[in-house]
């Protein structure tokens, strides 16, 4: 019964593969054979995707099935994985055996086989050090999906903090426009109220979500619109540890509201003249376009 | 960092406020005459020795500025401090007479006086 074998290395590119028949697949079948079981931690570790070399990948290609294995199996430091299986291999040293011996059949790679059998050790030696920590399900993080808190990257005294207002940091977009709401869709906010904003954002692609309550969506992150009624707009983030943060104008990014408390909810927080709570939004990730 | 020379004055000065959050803030371009009071203002007032200078919170009015020559002079609270390249001095403002003489020089309109009437008449 023939088999392919595949490096499971590449990311972007497609993989390396050979395919084997007669003796040479049979003894493949053999070597791969599962022995005694692995442990939990053992066959976690085989089976986590790492980048770089994760293993080899073997499929039996025939129209006869091994009873010994199932259709589909990856085996690293030699354990193997796959349905219902997780095992130590018959030959442990399975991969040394193929590449020293059938990886040399492997079309296409000529020029990489170096880096390849570099990256096999390497491989190796980080899934032994592979450190797993099983969370807890179900996994409660505040806001998964929201951006990081990272006020240096935009406080550069320079041309990211002086050219991207509240917009552009709630919506997490540098554009070095200061951002006007509505002005990327020809739909700019014509009076500086909740009602001519709150639109001008929905036609950058904002998602209105007047109920959310402070609570993340489960797409994207949530952001706050306020209002200095006729003279000004604000928008609040929140971030991944459920707190909230702003950029007021060309100045600093800053996680503290006017009396300098966090902000847990940006409808109780001291927001100085922006006195008008007009609603929450939803930023969809890749979705807006501001200018 | 002093400003004595005299042939600076006729280089443009802009005066600004800080204050806005979405829109961009006010910006108007300063008389000769007008930038020769506030860098005769500057040169007079003294060292600001009394530890950081005050601070604005961060939504509403933040301060007064005049730029000019590569130089910033941000005004708020009774300190004025002059940015220019890495190097930075802070002066007592009595009165916050360098911060409203900025202000004064506003074209009518252009500022939202109700944040800095709030702020400066408190």
């Amino acid at each position: 019964m023939p088999v392919k074998i595949t490096v499971d290395i590449f990311s972007g590119r497609p993989n390396p593969s050979v395919e084997l028949t007669g003796k040479e697949a049979q003894d493949v079948l053999e070597r791969l054979k599962p022995a005694e079981t692995l442990t939990a931690d053992a066959a976690e570790k085989t089976a986590t995707p790492i980048l770089g070399y994760r293993g080899l990948i073997v499929e039996p290609t025939g129209k006869e099935a091994d009873k010994g294995l199932p259709g589909r199996i990856r085996t690293a430091g030699g354990n193997i994985v796959g349905r219902g299986l997780a095992h130590r291999a018959a030959d442990p040293e399975f991969e040394d055996f193929f590449f020293k011996g059938p990886f040399k059949k492997v079309q296409g790679v000529t020029n990489l086989r170096g880096r390849i059998l570099q990256e096999v050790e390497r491989g190796r030696i980080a899934r032994e050090n592979l450190a797993l920590k099983l969370l807890p399900f179900p996994i409660k993080l505040a806001c998964l999906c929201a951006p990081l808190y990272e006020p240096n990257w935009w406080n550069d005294a320079g041309q990211k903090q002086f050219n991207n207002n509240c917009y552009n940091y709630a919506t997490n977009y540098r554009s070095d426009t200061f951002a006007q709401p509505g002005q990327a869709a020809g739909a700019m906010y014509t009076s500086l109220t909740c009602a001519s904003v709150l639109p001008a954002a929905v036609a950058d692609a904002l998602e209105d979500s007047p109920g959310a309550n402070n609570k993340c969506p489960a797409e994207g992150h949530l952001v706050a619109l306020v209002i200095a009624p006729g003279w000004d707009f604000h928008w609040y983030r929140k971030g991944r540890n459920g707190f909230w943060s702003h950029k007021p104008g060309s100045t600093a990014v800053t996680n503290q509201d006017n009396s300098g408390n966090l902000i847990p909810d940006p409808r109780t927080a001291n927001r100085g003249p922006y006195t008008d709570f007009c609603t929450f939004m939803v930023v969809k990730h890749g979705h807006i376009k501001i200018q | 960092m002093g400003t004595s020379k005299s042939s600076e004055h006729a280089q443009a000065y802009v005066g600004s406020v800080s204050v806005f959050s979405g829109r961009p803030d006010p910006v108007w371009p300063l008389g000769e005459e007008q930038a020769r009071r506030l860098l005769t203002l500057w040169e007079s007032l003294d060292p600001w020795a009394g530890g950081a200078a005050p601070s604005a919170p961060p939504l509403g009015y933040r301060g007064s500025l005049l730029r000019g020559g590569g130089r910033e002079w941000h005004a708020y609270g009774g300190a004025v401090t002059l940015r220019e390249g890495p190097g930075v001095e802070t002066r007592l403002d009595p009165g916050r007479r360098f911060e409203k003489l900025i202000l004064s020089t506003a074209p009518d309109g252009s500022l939202p006086h109700p944040f800095l009437d709030q702020e400066l008449h408190a």
